[in-house]
């Protein structure tokens, strides 16, 4: 019985082999997969790495999690020797990396699950495996009323008691455009942005550098109001942390999260096969439970349970009802913004 | 062997490996940090610009710099009069509890900065000690707000500095002759002035000492600072890491780096110097 | 007599605020220690004090963080290496400039110790950028070599204060029994400093362990470095599992301090 495992992983192995011929036996590098701080972590710490490693004959694999805009950073400092081999991207930092030739092309006429991607997903640069879904969350137990729009965020009743990232994570710039937005801008004007957030000092109780410290301010009950990833509060619910989500009626923000090879790295193969595994219907599915609560993108993975409770029965119905930014645009001057916020927004 | 070396000396050759390294390892990156500071973007195409260090030295930059010395002075001084009360009992302690003291003040110094800043989350936290005995007193209806305040930074990192101050003012104390305490009270010296005028002269050498190396480690101190802050400080510690890291602006971390390690520098040199003249008063 | 009279009073009432001062102190100096390894048997999800309930849970949960081994065992390897490269490096240098002469000895002192107060994060920044300049990535050799920088200067400072302490005599009688320069030092200079070596290579060890403003920029996910670990972590997720971990670093450390302070006098070697 062992004997016949043995033999079916390294037939699986050499199969994978097979598929890239320029990979030698000799790569046995560990992979490094960027995957995104926080609730993202905890995920595909529980789901993706067990799903990655059993079909793979137990390949070693490190989870080095950062924002999106740092991966950019990191590998652009390290073109030729990059330290990580796969790389997880926001709309905005995935057409950065993708104009600066810091991808591979995933090998997508030798994959299994590509072709069962909704047709969004299915992109070349880098398949998307999920989305990611940003609104209010909250604390049910200090905040009796639902809030219901963005701007409740700037009611006097929550002085000192508002959380909100940097720019430097989606979840922060997407936030900025919306309340830009809200105010009369947009994704090139956020001037009006700048000015309401200014005018949220009073009630600012803490400035997350990332959204993970944002669950970790609910945590410690030092922020009660925030802007919000749908599934970072899922893992704090199970976890007894009284929180919550809500669209507000402005619309949630939805962001297509894709997954990409690095260029110049040595573990392709591998990369590959990780990426394989992100798209497959099982990790999918498991992923999409409680309390993951993961959108995904595989079409044949039925959304159910919370997420279509919450937030759509099915992706037709998600494209209807969130909101979805222009990366290109606010691209051009996020670098600026981030300059900008990281001075005003000062103690 | 050189013959005329005294026999309890060693060649100076003998120093050539260690010396090497630190040219190599140590003044050449500076030397570099200086090198790529005279680019003007992050890009590192124009050579022989100002540009970076301009903008190290505007308003904002200057504020950061400036903000961060203070930081420094402020635990300082909080570490002087916690560590110096500290040091004073510790010497009229029974020999049989004071290394049990000396342990208590080691132990923090040799265990990770993470480790003993995250233990000032859970003291300075909504659901942390000082607000749980706060609330548990009556004095305070809703908790406090004093992580990611200046005071609760101070606070926190004056104890995680502590060790350094304590340690060079046991030391000086230690060093005083407690006649003399004897005879300025035989004087009629109250303890007071006693305390004032014969034992913090004499122990002024360890009070700089102290105070050099905790206002050094509080300026640097990036994890503290960080963690306790918060997202609203910025230090130059965090400036520099931002600039470096996330932003891959070398040049202008460059300047930052150049700029926090002069300013380190003048201090260091400032606090030898007053270092040197109290040797003298206290020798007087 | 009235004078000594009141100076009792007033000497009692010194003592007495000193005395609560100092205890002040102390407790601030304990009281973290406490409070991790206490929160750290919660068996909430919080760093609630005093938690709700006790249970094992992340202790168990730390022995299936593989990522926090990983790193673990890399900061060990890490320390090992620059703890020896440190003492060989630093007892050389020390034995060079202790007693010598030479006005460079004096500047040579100088550079060998200010890696000690200058700025660490600056210089670990500095130090990635010239790698990258000669073409080195990223990797355990790159650690170890910024984190000896930062290291040898503890090493340096207690070998010379343990050669000052030396008595001349010894060396000198020595010499004028015949016995030659290297007979001497094995036989009698290294026995009596080995204590002060030992303890600057100790507290080299620990420094390297927990440094972090070096290995912020010289390391990246496959050299992963446990304190970077940690206050990844702490930012991100606020796991309780790294105040099991760090309970568990405190009583190892408290642990090799007692060890030393039996066999090298740790204590008095801090102080000078």
């Amino acid at each position: 019985m062992n004997q016949r495992r043995r033999l079916l992983q390294s037939s699986l192995a050499l199969g994978a082999l097979h598929l890239f011929p320029q990979l030698s036996m000799a790569q046995a590098k560990r992979l490094v997969f960027a995957t995104f701080t926080g609730s993202w972590e905890e995920a595909h710490r529980a789901v993706l790495v067990p799903a990655f490693r059993k079909a793979n004959g137990n390949a070693e694999i490190t989870l080095d999690p950062m924002l999106s805009v740092d991966q950019i950073a990191k590998v652009t400092a390290a073109r030729n020797n990059p330290p990580i081999d796969v790389m997880l991207h926001d709309p905005g930092p995935a057409l950065t990396a993708i104009g600066q030739d810091l991808v591979e092309p995933f090998p997508a006429a030798q994959s299994q699950h590509f072709k069962d991607l909704l047709p969004e997903a299915q992109e070349v640069t880098g398949p998307a495996i999920f989305f990611q879904v940003v609104g209010l969350t909250y604390n049910p137990e200090k905040i009796k009323t639902p809030p219901t729009s963005w701007r409740d965020l700037w009611k006097p009743e929550f002085k000192g008691r508002v959380g909100i990232t940097t720019l430097n994570s989606t979840l922060g710039t997407g936030w900025l455009v919306e309340v830009a937005k809200m105010f009369g801008g947009s994704e090139s004007n956020v001037e009006p942005g700048f000015k309401a957030i200014n005018d949220l000092k009073p009630n600012l109780a803490a400035v997350a550098s990332n959204p993970g410290a944002l669950a970790a301010l609910f945590q410690q009950g030092q922020i009660d109001i925030s802007p919000g990833n749908f599934n970072a509060i899922q893992i704090l619910k199970a976890r007894g942390v009284p929180v919550e989500f809500v669209s507000p009626k402005e619309g949630a923000i939805a962001f297509k999260t894709t997954i990409h090879i690095v260029k110049n790295t040595p573990n392709k193969a591998l990369a590959a096969a990780l990426i394989e595994a992100a798209m497959s219907p099982e990790v999918q599915t498991q992923l999409m439970q409680s309390p993951y609560l993961i959108v995904p993108t595989n079409s044949k993975v039925k959304m159910e349970g919370e997420i279509a409770k919450v937030l759509a029965k099915d992706q037709a119905e998600m494209k209807q009802r969130f909101v979805f930014q222009d990366w290109k645009k606010i691209n051009e001057q996020r670098a600026s913004w981030i300059e900008r916020f990281n001075r005003e927004v000062r103690v | 062997m050189n013959p005329t070396l005294p026999v309890t000396a060693y060649p100076l050759r003998l120093a050539a490996p260690l010396a090497g390294f630190m040219v190599l390892f140590f003044v050449a990156p500076m030397l570099m940090l200086l090198w790529v500071s005279g680019y003007a973007d992050p890009g590192m195409t124009q050579w022989g610009s100002l540009a970076s260090w301009a903008k190290m030295f505007d308003a904002f930059g200057l504020g950061v710099l400036a903000d961060t010395l203070w930081l420094g002075v402020q635990v300082t001084l909080l570490s002087l009069v916690l560590g110096y009360a500290l040091a004073w009992t510790y010497l009229r302690l029974p020999p049989r509890l004071q290394p049990l003291v000396i342990f208590i003040v080691m132990l923090p110094l040799l265990t990770s900065v993470v480790v003993r800043t995250f233990a000032w989350i859970v003291i300075l936290g909504r659901q942390g000690i000082v607000n749980a005995a706060l609330l548990d007193l009556g004095w305070i209806d809703e908790p406090l707000k004093l992580l990611y305040t200046r005071s609760g930074l101070v606070v926190a990192l004056a104890n995680v500095q502590l060790p350094l101050m304590v340690l060079p003012l046991i030391t000086a104390l230690q060093r005083i002759d407690p006649n003399l305490a004897d005879a300025s009270a035989s004087l009629g010296a109250g303890a007071w002035r006693t305390f004032l005028r014969v034992t913090v002269p004499l122990s002024l050498p360890g009070v700089v000492a102290g105070c050099l190396l905790t206002f050094a480690a509080a300026i640097t101190a990036f994890i503290s600072q960080s963690l306790i802050g918060g997202g609203q400080m910025l230090f130059m510690p965090m400036y520099l890491y931002q600039q470096a890291s996330s932003l891959s602006n070398y040049p202008f971390a460059a300047a930052i780096g150049l700029t926090f390690l002069v300013a380190v520098l003048v201090c260091v040199s400032a606090f030898n110097a007053l270092g040197r003249l109290s040797r003298g008063y206290a020798a007087a | 007599m009235a004078a000594g009279r009141r100076s009792d009073l007033s000497s009692l009432a010194f003592t007495g605020g000193m005395s609560l001062l100092a205890l002040l102190t102390l407790v601030l100096l304990v009281a973290p220690t406490l409070v991790v390894v206490i929160v750290s048997f919660t068996d909430g999800f919080s760093l609630k004090f005093p938690p709700p309930g006790y249970s094992l849970r992340w202790y168990r949960e730390l022995i299936d963080a593989s990522q926090l081994h990983f790193a673990a065992w890399n900061s060990v390897q890490v320390a090992l290496i620059t703890t020896l490269l440190s003492v060989l490096l630093g007892v050389s240098g020390a034995l060079a400039i202790a007693r010598s002469p030479a006005a460079s000895a004096r500047v040579l002192d100088s550079l060998f110790m200010s890696p000690l107060v200058l700025p660490a994060l600056a210089f670990g920044f500095a130090a990635l950028m010239t790698f990258s300049a000669v073409g080195w990535t990223v990797s355990t050799t790159t650690l170890v070599i910024g984190h000896t920088v930062v290291c040898v200067p503890y090493v340096i400072r207690t070998t010379t204060a343990a050669l000052a302490q030396m008595d001349p005599a010894l060396l000198e009688s020595s010499a004028s029994l015949g016995a030659s320069r290297l007979y001497t030092f094995r036989r009698v200079t290294l026995p009596l400093i080995r204590p002060g070596v030992l303890a600057g290579g100790f507290i080299a060890f620990m420094s390297s362990f927990d440094n972090v403003p070096v290995s912020l920029f010289l390391r990246d996910a496959r050299t992963d470095m446990l304190p970077i670990r940690m206050w990844q972590d702490l930012e991100g997720r606020l796991d309780v599992t790294i105040a099991a971990l760090s309970s568990v670093i405190v009583i190892v450390t408290l642990l090799m301090m007692v060890v030393m302070e039996r066999a090298v006098g740790l204590s008095r070697r801090l102080r000078q």
